[in-house]
């Protein structure tokens, strides 16, 4: 008889539905009656009548629901989420972590450190985007910026005329607000017998319709709008009143000389914040105090702007305005196509401003978002090596897990089991790496903050930051165990059980491919690092020109400036002082530059910038710098139009024999009496510039410069304090030394030199730690061939060649591979410089020994414990 | 309540397996309780109610040997236990007494 079989769907939705400890005698029964139904009524009646009862078992009068009750124990199938399969796997996991101790440090230990480095990156990456991202309304703000084609050079700049944000809102209604931005100033704020100095700025009356800035006193409109309004922070309101309410409508007293009346109480600025001040003053106030800022020629302060949106909420296009503004300059000031120079506004996003920083021939180049990427790359890549130690290790150990496997696949495990349990090992091993890394993270983030001049938090509050911690967990264990996933699921159970095994080359050349990969990104971080401390170094130790050390700058502010000559007089007497002076700026912040210097025989057509400092005598002496003709001198009642230039100064002028020759500045003719040799004004991301210093009568706004006696630094600053306090009671005594104003130029280079030199140090130890396992596991392996060579006759150091001849070809391909690369990098790092160093062999030469050493003292332990091994216990196990 | 409650159903399924002895299991029990009783009943009430009466402890079963007619699959086989025997003398003794304390002409006449 032919097989007569029950309809498909009802088969299926009966096994599908029916637990699985009832399903025999249901299925058992129910074809019983199939069969009897189709011998006495026919197959189509019989057919029919089946789907009906398998229907009527889903009748809840029927019991359906009692046929739908699992019971568990009895014959489980092997679902791939079965909790007694998931159970076996965690416990297997646990078993194999607990049973090959050092594998598992070694692995848990890398990921850990991997992790912990990403997270620390990623931390400081979070809080680098955050910067200035809070304002309601930051997606309409922008920076108007300055375009200067000039000398055949563009140039960019923040610097814009005073007068030129309430010009741009009267002239384009795209505009909604728009404020000037002035540059930081310090002033001595005295309310009663409280005295105090404070950093702040001058703003536009519509600063707080622009930006979020939550007042606690005071409303956004009348802020700022009399030119003797000053709003502050609630740190400085409760500092001198006690608290924010109290504060408004008091007065304050600046620089012992005006009153201004607390008009709004702002909250603290925020961490994150590119803008920092504690006051904000009226921009009429600044315009009177700076009548210069009316000329349209100056490029001083910043200036903000707010853009309109429609009725729909959509802001105005800022590519079209931006477009209309372009020679808004030229209506102005028309004087200036004459002087061959041309001026075009354009418009950065405020949000941007802070990360896209650097402008290289008047365009957008770059700025701190290089570093973010540039940490982003690293974070990235140091899991990346952790991670491959993790798949390295456990190829190299899939012979002990091969049998595993074997059995597994002959009891019926599946492929995509296998992945999924060699995957949730992984998925295990990375947990647990996370807990230790979210520890250190912990740990560290004190001394990271310190070191990065930050103030990261972990946020354990905050959702994202567990969704971040879970992605990161999920992410390292999956691409740690893909490989191994893959590749232990394929072995073929048969050759596995029988034991002969032998692994393809394909699975070594894998394994010799990573570790390759894993010295490649190491040599990168070493190279990078050595070149980054070369550069800093050659920028501590170049020759500035100058002399940095023992220098001391104090503000000429209050009485000083009138009393001035008093003050020199007295502090040189004291003791620790060599030399006073005072000039525009500082020796390493040059103040400004002018283009109105003219010269018989100058081209009209060009217009050469010119820094420019007003100075005091002893000028020279006191900063140290060659000089080549004479200083300033009292002797020569001419000296105030005389004028002193540097060497580049004279090239541009194109002078042979400068000294005595004539200059005007300013509309001053004089001659020059001295060249001096050229010294470093700003960081040496900048070239030196034509310079030109000329005497002052008057020491206001300017900054005294005191060269202590060498070693005496204490009794010098003893002695500027007491003449201070006498002749200058009414402001705190306050200096800067030479060379912390030095330093801090270059602080971005010196936190990135260090944070590399660490990251560097730890690519190279999960690398080792890598290495290390690979070089146990192949001892481990060749036992038994050492042995047999042993007993052969061969030596130990022949032994311990041969073991680590392999490891070495591989460290030196690395080198190989990662030189052109790193040289590339590098070279375009050193490109924002204009002093620099050279990109020498010998860094490569020494990157790579010191890979190759570290590699040999890594393997060199599990070498030379091999090769001393007795070879009769080795061989005897046979 | 003293005793366990049986369905009417229950009941006569209880009987059925005492019935069958030997070969109760689900086909021949809906057999025999359809030539029994004369009414059409469904193979999942059957199977509920064995069931269930097994969860009361009034049945208990075993797997038969596989057999071909049923496509190799097995019986299972249910026979009554004690609790299930004096769960039904109970029962009949109640409706014994009952009947026994039925005035002679207390029903109505049935004629046949």
């Amino acid at each position: 008889m032919k097989t007569v079989l029950p309809p498909r769907w009802a088969a299926r939705l009966l096994e599908w539905f029916c637990a699985p400890h009832l399903l025999e005698e249901v299925q058992g029964d129910l074809y019983e009656r199939f069969l009897r139904n189709a011998r006495l009524f026919g197959i189509p009646y019989a057919r029919r009548q089946y789907g009906r009862e398998v229907l009527s078992f889903l009748k809840p009068r029927a019991g359906g629901p009692f046929f739908f009750k699992r019971q568990s124990e009895n014959f489980p199938t092997t679902y791939l989420m079965n909790t007694s399969m998931i159970r076996n796997y965690l416990k297997i996991a646990w078993r194999n972590i607990a049973h090959n101790k050092s594998f598992s440090t070694i692995n848990i230990l890398g990921l850990s450190l991997g992790m912990a480095c990403s997270l620390l990156i990623g931390l400081w990456i979070q809080d680098e985007l955050s910067v200035d991202a809070y304002h309601a309304n930051g997606p309409q703000l922008y920076n108007v910026m300055e375009r200067q084609f000039y000398d055949g050079k563009v140039e960019a700049g923040s610097g814009t005329p005073g007068l030129l944000a309430d010009e741009l809102k009267k002239e384009f209604p795209e505009i909604a607000y728009a404020a000037g931005y002035s540059w930081e100033d310090q002033h001595t704020f005295a309310v009663g017998d409280k005295l105090n100095k404070e950093k702040g700025r001058f703003v536009g009356a519509d600063w707080f319709r622009m930006y979020s800035l939550p007042l606690l006193a005071g409303t956004a409109e009348t802020a700022l709008s009399g030119p003797t309004h000053i709003a502050i922070s609630r740190k400085m309101a409760q500092n001198y009143f006690g608290s924010p309410q109290e504060a408004l409508g008091k007065s304050i007293r600046l620089d012992n000389k005006d009153d201004y009346q607390v008009s709004a109480v702002f909250e603290d600025i925020p961490r994150n914040s590119s803008d920092q001040y504690d006051y904000l003053l009226a921009w009429q106030d600044f315009l009177k105090r700076n009548k210069w800022l009316k000329d349209w020629g100056t490029n001083a302060p910043e200036t903000r702007i707010m853009l309109r949106t429609d009725r729909n909420g959509v802001p105005a296009d800022p590519a079209r305005l931006e477009a209309k503004m372009k020679s808004f300059l030229k209506s102005r000031n028309p004087g200036m196509v004459q002087k061959g120079l041309d001026i075009q506004l354009f418009l950065q996003p405020f949000q941007e401003a802070y990360l896209y920083s650097n402008f290289k021939h008047g365009y957008q180049d770059g700025g701190r978002i290089e570093y973010v990427r540039l940490f982003g790359i690293v974070a990235v890549f140091i899991l990346l090596i952790a991670c491959i130690n993790f798949m390295n290790l456990a190829t190299a150990r899939s012979v002990k897990r091969a049998r595993e496997v074997g059995v597994r696949k002959v009891v019926g495990a599946g492929r995509s089991l296998l992945i999924g349990q060699f995957i949730g090992e992984a998925l295990v091993l990375a947990s647990m790496a996370l807990i230790g890394a979210v520890l250190v993270v912990w740990l560290l983030l004190p001394l990271f903050n310190e070191l990065t001049d930050k103030h990261i938090t972990f946020q354990f509050t905050r959702l994202s930051f567990w969704l971040t911690l879970l992605g990161m967990t999920l992410v390292t264990g999956l691409i740690a165990g893909s490989y191994p996933a893959l590749f232990l699921s394929s072995l073929n159970p048969i050759r596995v059980l029988k034991g002969s095994i032998r692994f393809g080359s394909g699975a070594r050349l894998f394994r010799q491919g990573l570790v390759v990969f894993q010295f490649v990104l190491s040599m990168l971080l070493i190279i990078g690092t050595i070149v980054v401390y070369r550069q800093i170094d050659f920028i501590q130790t170049k020759n500035l020109g100058f002399d940095r050390e023992g220098l001391i700058y104090l503000s000429a502010e209050g009485d000083l400036a009138e009393k001035y000559a008093t003050f020199k007089q007295e502090v040189l007497r004291m003791p620790g002082i060599q030399t006073m002076t005072f000039m525009d700026g500082t020796p390493t912040a040059s103040f400004g530059s002018t283009g109105n210097v003219q010269w018989p025989g100058k081209d009209p057509s060009t217009s050469i910038q010119f820094q420019f400092s007003q100075v005091d005598y002893d000028f020279t002496k006191t900063l140290k710098v060659k000089v080549s003709g004479r200083d300033f001198s009292k002797e020569f009642s001419t000296d105030s139009v005389s004028y002193l230039i540097n060497e580049t100064a004279a090239r541009r002028i194109g002078y042979q024999q400068p000294i005595g020759k004539p200059l005007t500045m300013w509309g001053k003719a004089g001659t020059i009496i001295g060249v001096v040799e050229d010294f470093h004004q700003s960081s040496m991301h900048i070239a030196i510039e034509p310079f030109i210093a000329k005497l002052s009568p008057n020491a206001a706004r300017k900054n005294i410069i005191v060269r202590t006696q060498p070693g005496q630094t204490r009794q010098a600053l003893a002695s500027l304090e007491t003449v201070w306090k006498q002749l200058n009671p009414k402001f705190p005594f306050s200096y800067t030394f030479g060379d912390d104003a030095f330093q801090k130029l270059y602080h971005s280079e010196t936190v990135v030199g260090t944070l590399a030199n660490y990251f560097a140090f730890l690519a190279i130890f999960i690398s080792c730690l890598g290495l290390f396992g690979l070089a146990a596991f192949t001892a481990e392996q060749r036992t038994k061939e050492i042995g047999v060579r042993k007993v052969l006759g061969a030596s130990v150091p022949s032994i311990v060649g041969l073991l680590s001849q392999d490891f070495l070809k591989l460290v030196l391909l690395a080198i190989v591979v990662s030189s052109p690369i790193a040289w590339y990098t590098m070279s375009r790092w050193l490109q924002t410089y204009v002093y620099k160093i050279g990109m020498e062999w010998w860094v490569f030469a020494l990157a790579g020994l010191l890979a190759i050493g570290i590699a040999l003292l890594t393997i060199s332990f599990q070498s030379i414990k091999a090769a001393l091994m007795n070879p009769v216990k080795s061989l005897r196990s046979e | 309540m003293r005793r366990s409650y049986l369905g009417e159903f229950e009941e006569v399924v209880l009987l059925t397996v005492a019935v069958l002895a030997e070969g109760a299991y689900g086909v021949a029990i809906t057999d025999e309780l359809e030539r029994q009783t004369g009414r059409s009943v469904s193979i999942s009430a059957v199977h509920a109610a064995l069931h269930r009466l097994e969860e009361k402890g009034m049945l208990k079963s075993h797997l038969g040997e596989a057999t071909a007619e049923r496509g190799g699959r097995r019986k299972r086989l249910f026979t009554v236990t004690v609790l299930g025997s004096r769960t039904l003398h109970d029962i009949r003794a109640v409706r014994k007494q009952l009947w026994d304390s039925i005035a002679p002409n207390g029903l109505p006449a049935v004629s046949l």
